[in-house]
């Protein structure tokens, strides 16, 4: 298995950067990358299972969808709509679930904002803010979620990869070169075989399937990644919410004209680490 | 299948249009009616969520007439009925969605809509 591998990020042109390692990357391995995707993590599908019926929300950074059919016990008591970059793992995301229920889903940025400022009961961001390549566009993209929440009430999860990885993952890292804020940048390949592609649902739409030639058995495709360090995404989601004007911490009692998060969870589980947190305001 | 559940929250991003960008209007929409399970509990719990004068008119635009232009006070199941139609079954398949403010055009193809905007035309 190839392995994981250090880079260093040139901060000029970060976009082009992500379309190159990140989003060309998962529309050419959509259908295989979804196949190996399909079991939720249980600290998100708990997250979803308390949340009250009526509520809407948005995941993130959707991926193959499979956040968009839960809470599994109370189908269809929230509406969860999903965003994604990849065109071709949103065709997946549509289909989501058990049965012919059609899921919700919306092809762009997480750095866009095409909604009412508010309009969320809650959003989730599951391994995708990794992605992004500099510290500053990793902060706007925790400052559009806190946007798109309920100033009121609205709940957000956000998971991204840990450099302190679970024993029981397959991969090793490097963790020599930190980056800013004691982060490590990676590229995780993706290994696409010729032969013994598991489980095709869908073929892609572009025409520029990595098939391999004779001579080039499999194809490496290799996605960015800031691996996170331990304490960077509670910092990086305080500097968000303090850049909109929000305070950090509890609900203060007989207040007035004050908004502000509190952070519900900060932890690490298998190789992420986890901020669970809920927006107030004092009007 | 942009529904009008998800139209009633999306809005313009581009860069400086920030009023009037919202609701975005339909434009050459092609429509499918699928039938989805009735959950009166997620509408009654929902209802105060929406934007109703915009749901009521984007309705109206597209053929359905059976929601009032005002919210009734009284939450009877037929009216649970026809916002629940209205909302979660009515799919704009094909089409585009503009921006009454700036003009800008987000398309929809295989249900799925394109809010993407070049980095340097986000607001």
């Amino acid at each position: 298995m190839p392995t994981v591998q250090t880079v260093s990020v040139s901060d000029s042109q970060p976009q082009d950067y992500e379309n190159e390692h990140v989003h060309a990357v998962y529309d050419e391995i959509a259908p295989h990358f979804s196949s190996t995707r399909y079991k939720p993590w249980p600290i998100i599908a708990q997250f979803l299972s308390s949340l009250p019926t009526g509520w809407v929300g948005l995941d993130s950074g959707t991926g193959n969808g499979k956040y968009l059919p839960l809470p599994a016990d109370r189908p269809g008591s929230v509406w969860t709509i999903g965003l994604d970059r990849s065109r071709n793992l949103l065709q997946i995301a549509r289909k989501a679930g058990e049965g012919s229920t059609i899921r919700e889903v919306i092809w762009g940025d997480v750095l866009g904002h095409p909604w009412r400022d508010g309009a969320f009961d809650y959003a989730i961001s599951i391994a995708t803010i990794h992605h992004l390549s500099t510290h500053a566009r990793r902060r706007l993209a925790v400052q559009r979620l806190l946007k798109c929440l309920s100033p009121s009430h609205g709940r957000c999860l956000i998971y991204v990869w840990a450099i302190e990885q679970d024993e029981l993952s397959k991969r090793t890292v490097p963790t020599e070169s930190p980056a800013e804020n004691g982060g490590q940048d990676v590229f995780v390949p993706w290994v696409l075989k010729s032969q013994g592609q598991p489980k095709r649902k869908i073929q892609p739409e572009t025409d520029r399937s990595p098939i391999p030639t004779s001579q080039d058995q499999e194809k490496v495709f290799n996605r960015y990644y800031h691996m996170f360090a331990k304490g960077e995404l509670r910092t990086l989601v305080c500097e968000a919410a303090q850049g909109m004007g929000l305070q950090i911490g509890n609900q203060p009692e007989g207040a007035s004209g004050v908004v502000g998060i509190e952070i519900v969870q900060d932890d690490w589980e298998r190789s992420n680490y986890y901020v669970e947190l809920r927006r107030w305001e004092c009007s | 299948m942009v529904r009008l559940i998800t139209h009633n929250i999306l809005a313009c991003h581009a860069k400086g249009c920030t009023q009037n960008n919202f609701p975005l209007q339909f434009k050459d929409a092609s429509i499918e009616l699928k039938e989805q399970e009735f959950n009166p509990d997620f509408l009654r719990n929902f209802l105060s969520r929406l934007e109703w004068k915009a749901l009521v008119d984007t309705a109206r635009e597209l053929g359905d007439t059976s929601l009032p232009l005002e919210m009734p006070e009284m939450i009877d199941d037929e009216f649970l009925k026809n916002l629940h139609h209205v909302l979660l079954e009515i799919h704009v398949e094909e089409g585009a969605m503009i921006c009454p403010n700036c003009g800008h055009s987000y398309p929809i193809s295989n249900g799925i809509p394109n809010m993407l905007l070049a980095e340097h035309e986000i607001g």
